[in-house]
């Protein structure tokens, strides 16, 4: 009886610490939900203003990253199945393809040269290199924080993110990204390839290689 | 997780909810019965006591031992001091000769062919005629009340036939060493606990002593696989005789010292246990045999099978793991790195398996505490955190040993 009330009071804990995290990982969603709709606004109120302000006062969020990584452990610890780990990478989905309306609203008004990565992965599968895709992708996010990279699961039922694999014609075969409004690039690339594929990095690099140290994340796409 | 990694989880969950039912059982049975504490009584009666000092190749330890013996808070014509050379090629006839002539009244000397210790004690059984029979090994010291202390648990239960002491290890400074007097801190409260339950499984070389009526009733100390002090203790509770723990009656040893010695030891003691319980299977799980057959021996396989089968899980994840990162290293090009992020609360494994080993841990630093208690044994925290962070790696590898070698049927060696 002893060891048996250990054993439930052992998973007792373990799910009071898995549930805290789901509230970190919605306490995170909805901050970013709130950045990106006064981003919205931002955007909306400096109408054709100065890009310098914009510049200055810059309206993406840098949570998404961390919200990336804590998905991914609680997709670990929960399982890709559970409801509630679903209903949080929806919203996390959405924010990220609100975020990357704003980056494509903000680049027309105001040019600058964005780097971003559309990466599209699967959990089910269908996809053996996506768990290393997604470390090479995690390392490139750490290593150029200015690099915007929206993971996204391909299988995700989600209504925007079928308009977004259709607006940019991306066909089943995983993984698939879109780097920089180009067309989509399937399969696994490794490190070096990725460097050749993304020129721009470069420059990112010799501009944030002082900095780099404040995102870090998993885009894990097991 | 995939179907043979969940039943890898399985299988450690039941290998730890074995431990912890385990830990908890003997806690409870100690909140039941305390230990009692030391009292200043004397014995009603002395027996006639006769010290048998096995030895071979102990120059090192002999004169120490026997002195220890000589310094017994016990009536001197009451007890005698035995030394059973077994053949050894060093000076130790020598310093047992010397021993005997400077005490000719208490201490008699013998010399035979090498035979094992086994011979040895039966050599020395066989010429004494004293009540009590206690064994000393050659690398162990006595405590100077000890004797005193076992002849009260003797007189306290007239139907207890056998004791054991409360053995600490003798000056430990090494790391090995310090493991070891955590480990033994550990034994006495198991030691005490199997005896609430009329459970001990050994009767250690280091100071046990035994009725005469024990060896006429079941006969003499057996070759048992080389570690005949085991096998006496579970022909002992095949033939109903009672063992109890003299808490009170400490004794040190000295432990080995060097990881080859340790495991040598270790998977003697190791094998010894799986070869008897193996020559005495009729006694696992039957009833009949009291605690011994239906708690202590069961759990004593099932413990060792788990520490196998958990040594081999984190084994198989660690290579599992090193294997796939090289491997994901070599296709990615990705070099090792470490994200701050990472070391965020939020990233620490929180399963339920850790919160359960956490538990057995902590019943564990339970029963440590607990054993230093009943002994006022000293437990280092430079011991503890040696014992904590190393066991768990050293203990696999005579367990591994032990196994392979019982499955072979080749004996180990105890020399």
């Amino acid at each position: 009886m002893i060891t048996a009330a250990i054993f439930g009071t052992a998973f007792y804990i373990a799910s009071r610490i898995d549930n805290q995290r789901i509230a970190e990982i919605r306490a995170t969603e909805d901050t970013i939900s709130i950045d990106i709709l006064s981003s919205e606004t931002q955007f909306e109120l400096l109408g054709n203003v100065d890009c310098q302000t914009l510049a200055q006062n810059p309206v993406l969020s840098d949570e998404l990253n961390t919200l990336a990584s804590q998905l991914s452990v609680a997709e670990q610890n929960l399982g890709d199945t559970n409801p509630e780990v679903i209903q949080l990478k929806q919203q996390y989905s959405l924010l990220e393809i609100k975020d990357y309306v704003l980056l494509q609203n903000i680049t027309n008004k105001c040019g600058g040269k964005p780097v971003y990565i559309l990466y599209f992965y699967s959990n089910s599968g269908d996809c053996p290199d996506c768990n290393q895709m997604g470390d090479v992708l995690t390392y490139l996010r750490n290593q150029y924080p200015g690099l915007r990279v929206y993971a996204f699961d391909y299988h995700l039922d989600l209504s925007a993110l079928s308009t977004l694999k259709t607006l940019n014609k991306v066909n089943g075969t995983l993984p698939a990204m879109i780097i920089n409004n180009r067309p989509p690039v399937y399969g696994f690339k490794n490190l070096d390839q990725m460097m050749a594929l993304i020129p721009e990095l470069k420059t990112l690099a010799s501009t944030t290689s002082a900095t780099s140290t404040s995102n870090s994340s998993s885009t894990k796409a097991k | 997780m995939d179907i043979p990694s969940n039943l890898g989880s399985l299988g450690v969950y039941l290998c730890l909810f074995v431990a912890l039912y385990f830990e908890v059982f003997l806690l409870m049975s100690y909140l039941e019965k305390k230990p009692a504490t030391k009292t200043a009584d004397l014995p009603k009666r002395y027996p006639s006591v006769a010290m048998l000092v096995p030895c071979f190749n102990e120059a090192a330890t002999l004169a120490q031992t026997v002195e220890s013996l000589l310094l017994l808070q016990y009536p001197k014509e009451k007890m005698r001091v035995l030394i059973i050379d077994d053949g050894s090629t060093d000076t130790t006839r020598q310093i047992g000769e010397k021993l005997a002539m400077q005490n000719p009244s208490q201490v008699q000397f013998y010399h035979k062919e090498n035979g094992g210790k086994y011979t040895a004690l039966n050599f020395g059984i066989s010429h004494s005629t004293a009540e009590v029979l206690g064994c000393l090994d050659a690398d162990s010291f006595v405590a100077s009340d000890a004797l005193i202390e076992a002849v009260k648990q003797f007189e306290g239960d007239t139907s207890i036939m056998a004791i054991t002491p409360a053995m600490k290890v003798y000056r430990p400074r090494k790391v090995l060493e310090l493991i070891q007097a955590v480990e033994y801190t550990f034994g006495i409260f198991y030691k005490k606990m199997f005896d609430n339950l009329s459970a001990i499984n050994v009767l250690p070389g280091p100071f046990s002593l035994y009725k005469r009526e024990v060896f006429e009733r079941i006969g003499m100390f057996k070759h048992a696989h080389n570690t005949e002090d085991m096998e006496i203790a579970f022909r002992m509770h095949a033939n109903g005789l009672k063992i109890a723990n003299a808490h009170n009656a400490f004794v040190y040893t000295t432990v080995p010292s060097t990881f080859k010695t340790l495991i040598k030891q270790r998977t003697r003691w190791s094998q010894g246990f799986l070869q008897n319980a193996r020559d005495y299977k009729y006694m696992v799980g039957n009833p009949r045999f009291g605690n011994f057959g239906t708690l202590v021996l069961p759990f004593s396989l099932l413990s060792f099978a788990a520490g196998l089968y958990m040594a081999g899980y984190a084994l198989y994840h660690l290579g599992y793991t090193l294997w796939s990162k090289v491997a994901d290293i070599s296709v990615t090009h990705v070099p090792l790195y470490l994200s701050p992020q990472q070391l965020s609360w939020f990233y620490i494994n929180t399963s339920m398996m850790l919160f359960v080993i956490l538990a057995v841990l902590m019943g564990t630093a339970l029963a440590i505490i607990l054993g230093k208690r009943i002994a006022d044994t000293e437990v280092t925290v430079k011991a503890l955190v040696f014992y904590f962070a190393l066991f768990g790696f050293v203990a696999p590898v005579w367990l591994a040993r032990a196994a392979w070698g019982a499955a072979l049927a080749r004996e180990s060696k105890w020399r």
